[in-house]
C-alpha cells in the first residue's frame, strides 16, 4: 500500500494505491470455474493520530491495484503527522500502509 | 430465531457503545449486504437509503466520454453539500454498487477513484445529505474494451 499526503493551503491531498488483484466473480468463474474464488478489497479505513479520516466500503468493480484520491481539511493536522491506511479483503486478509504528511 | 436476533442487536449496540465516536467506522458490506448484491442501480439505492427519489443537482461528476480501457476508468466526483455519505453506482456490471464513502468531520468531499466497467453504461453518484435528501449526478459513457471479464 502506497500513501502520499500533501498539505497545501490548509488542504491535505491524499493519493493512495493498494496492491490487490480485485478479481470479480465472473473473472474467477472463467479462470478457475469457481465464483467463490473472487477476492477484492471490501473495506478501507484511514486514520491520522487516531482520528478516522477515511471510511470506504468497496466492491469488486474497482480497478486492479485501485488508486484512491481524497482530500481533508488541514487545520487539525500538521506536516509530519502520519496517515495510516488499512484494508481488508473478502477472504479476510488485511494490508496496511502509512505516509507522512508533507 | 428471535433470540438470535435479540442477541445480535444487543451485542451490536454494546459494540457501538464501547467504540468511541472518532474511530467508529461503518462497514456497509456488513450492515447493508443487500446493497452489494443488487443487480440494478435502483435496487441498490433502495437497499442503501430506503428511497429512490434523487435530486439531480449539487453533485459534480467527471468521467471520460469514451473509455478505451474498461479495466480502469478514472472517475472524479465532488460536492459542497453537507452530506453523510457519497456512493458510486453503475449499470454495466452484474452488480450495481462500486463504493460508498462515509464522510467525517475532516472530509472535503472531493474524490477520485478508478473503476471497472464490463460494457458501456451509466455511472450514478448519490450523495446522502444530512437533510435526508438524496442528491445525484449521472453520466453515460462508452466503453471500448470491457474490463470485467479479462
Amino acid at each position: 500500500m502506497k500513501v502520499k499526503a500533501k498539505l497545501k493551503n490548509g488542504v491535505i491531498k491524499v493519493k493512495t494505491m493498494a496492491k490487490h488483484g480485485m478479481t470479480t466473480f465472473n473473472m474467477m468463474e472463467k479462470k478457475t470455474g469457481n465464483r467463490e474464488d473472487a477476492n477484492f478489497i471490501t473495506h478501507i479505513t484511514g486514520t491520522i493520530n487516531g482520528e478516522t479520516v477515511l471510511d470506504l466500503s468497496t466492491s469488486q468493480f474497482l480497478s486492479k491495484n485501485p488508486i484512491f484520491k481524497f482530500q481533508l481539511k488541514g487545520e487539525t493536522f500538521k506536516k509530519g503527522d502520519k496517515l495510516l491506511i488499512s484494508w481488508v479483503d473478502r477472504k479476510g486478509k488485511t494490508g496496511k500502509g502509512k505516509g507522512k504528511i508533507k | 430465531m428471535e433470540r438470535r436476533n435479540f442477541l445480535n442487536v444487543t451485542l451490536g449496540a454494546l459494540a457501538l457503545a464501547v467504540i468511541p465516536a472518532s474511530v467508529k467506522a461503518e462497514d456497509y458490506r456488513t450492515t447493508k449486504p443487500a446493497v452489494w448484491s443488487a443487480h440494478t442501480v435502483d435496487d441498490a439505492i433502495q437497499a442503501m437509503y430506503g428511497s429512490t427519489t434523487l435530486i439531480e443537482k449539487g453533485v459534480s461528476l467527471r468521467a471520460p466520454d469514451v473509455a478505451s480501457n474498461g479495466g480502469a476508468i478514472p472517475v472524479d466526483f465532488s460536492t459542497d453539500l453537507d452530506i453523510k455519505s457519497i456512493a458510486l453506482y453503475q449499470d454495466a456490471n452484474p452488480e450495481a454498487a462500486v463504493c460508498v464513502y462515509t464522510t467525517n468531520k475532516y472530509s472535503i468531499n472531493n474524490y477520485s477513484v478508478k473503476i471497472k466497467m464490463g460494457k458501456s453504461g451509466t455511472i450514478t453518484i448519490v450523495a446522502e445529505g444530512n437533510d435526508g435528501k438524496l442528491y445525484a449526478a449521472k453520466k453515460t459513457l462508452e466503453v471500448a474494451l470491457g474490463g470485467c471479464e479479462g
